[in-house]
């Protein structure tokens, strides 16, 4: 039996021009990394349908402690109150080597 | 009768071809970043071959066309922002965020307009060519300074009121990223300014021989490739006229009275100030008449947060695009015959 144990994927959808944003945010909040793949949808900003790559969306996944979860989260409030479209969510999940999640990644 | 002489051109038909796609709600889909790739590779072809030329050209009059150029660039988007206040329906956020796009060019315009001087086979000086890489970025500028302005006056009414600051949230992410010279640095290195400008640079110290054996590449495909582009834009337009009742009749007209306004300036501008022939001076109204769709949005969507896209997008590639392309090329044409003497 392998044993799981508990992180908190944190989700964001939003315009792929804020990506660097992003990226630097997760690097000042200590994340240990991320995933980021092209989206399209409809939602309260319109439709983004990545026709022709105009109007794309990013669909932005991490995983990290709980502990690091609040300040993460009041970074991207500040970006909200700034104008910008985020959907933010977080889920728990339940990950195999904890440790992965813990030290902030080097470029 | 020139204006059909563009309506049967091979790269306008497609234009219309995948507009049509559209309407007709056919599954025909290409690659998402189709329209890009083909965009670099025309900024590519159109650079080497205008290096190449320019650099056998007149530096007075090339350090001329690049003084107007940045004298548009940044007028018209001021043009525009107070136009666009003076109707009264669009808030200034917008107002400046749409005004950028107008202010800055359309490659794909452009492009469209020199294949309509070879149709027809008008000359046309090189000059405009460095026009259009100069007029990329100015108005990114423009943009973004009337965006924090009209975000001043915002949080100083607010202030007034309710003591709120939201409208000046202060984001310690952003201590590297938003500094004025950050965003100039974005606005003239972003990618279709490094790819024509680099180009042009490529083609001007290339050995002749070198640049004969890339003719293929620069030449022959060229108006192949422009065609495909245009087929691609035509899906997008057609797509982007939908959000049309969204974004309500007075913007829409200004989608159209824009570019008039611009393409008007621009040839005169062409043939007064620049004193070049009908070719030329139809490409400076291009410039002038043209909104950008691929530099600028994504700047604005950086900067100006709260300015709604749909706004900016339907309006350069769903109205001014599309007008551009059919009905205003023809008309800045005729114009230039009319003023250049």
């Amino acid at each position: 039996m392998v044993t799981l144990f508990p992180e908190k994927l944190l989700n964001i959808i939003t315009i792929d021009s804020l990506e660097d944003k992003l990226v630097d945010s997760f690097k000042k909040y200590g994340v240990s990394g991320y995933t980021i793949v092209r989206a399209r949808g409809v939602g309260s900003s319109g439709m983004h349908a990545d026709m022709s790559g105009f109007d794309a969306n990013i669909l932005v996944k991490v995983i990290l402690p709980e502990d690091r979860v609040q300040n993460l989260l009041d970074s991207l409030e500040r970006k909200i109150r700034k104008g910008y479209h985020l959907t933010v969510f977080v889920y728990d999940v339940q990950v195999m080597r904890p440790e992965k999640f813990n030290i902030p990644w080097n470029e | 009768m020139s204006s059909l002489n563009n309506l049967l051109l091979p790269a306008v038909l497609f234009f219309a071809l995948g507009f049509i796609a559209r309407i007709i709600k056919s599954d025909l889909r290409f690659p998402p970043d189709l329209a890009k790739v083909l965009s670099i590779y025309l900024l590519m072809a159109i650079g080497l071959h205008g290096g190449y030329e320019l650099a056998r050209a007149d530096l007075m009059m090339a350090l001329s066309s690049i003084m107007w150029a940045l004298i548009l660039g940044f007028s018209l988007p001021i043009a525009g922002y107070l136009g666009l206040l003076l109707t009264g329906k669009v808030n200034p956020m917008d107002a400046a965020a749409i005004s950028a796009h107008y202010g800055s060019v359309s490659a794909g315009t452009f492009l469209t307009a020199v294949a309509y001087l070879d149709n027809i086979s008008v000359e046309y000086e090189t000059y405009p060519l460095i026009m259009l890489a100069v007029m990329e970025s100015p108005a990114i500028i423009v943009g973004l300074i009337l965006a924090v302005k009209a975000r001043h006056t915002l949080a100083a009414k607010e202030g007034s009121s309710s003591n709120s600051k939201t409208a000046a949230v202060a984001d310690d992410d952003d201590e590297n990223s938003s500094g004025f010279g950050a965003l100039l640095r974005e606005a003239f290195t972003n990618g279709s300014v490094v790819v024509l400008t680099g180009s042009m640079i490529i083609g001007a110290i290339s050995a002749p021989s070198g640049m004969e054996k890339l003719e293929p590449f620069t030449e022959e495909i060229f108006m192949g490739v422009l065609c495909l582009f245009l087929f691609d834009m035509g899906m997008v337009a057609a797509r982007r006229i939908g959000d049309f009742r969204q974004v309500g009749p007075v913007l829409a007209l200004f989608g159209v009275v824009m570019p008039l306004f611009g393409g008007v300036v621009g040839a005169y501008v062409g043939a007064m100030a620049l004193g070049f022939g009908v070719g030329g001076t139809t490409l400076v109204a291009v410039l002038g008449a043209s909104a950008s769709y691929i530099a600028v949005p994504p700047a604005m969507r950086l900067a100006v947060p709260e300015a709604n896209p749909s706004f900016y997008l339907t309006l350069s590639l769903g109205i001014t695009f599309p007008f551009n392309v059919v009905v205003g090329i023809p008309l800045y044409h005729t114009l230039a015959q009319a003023i250049v003497v």
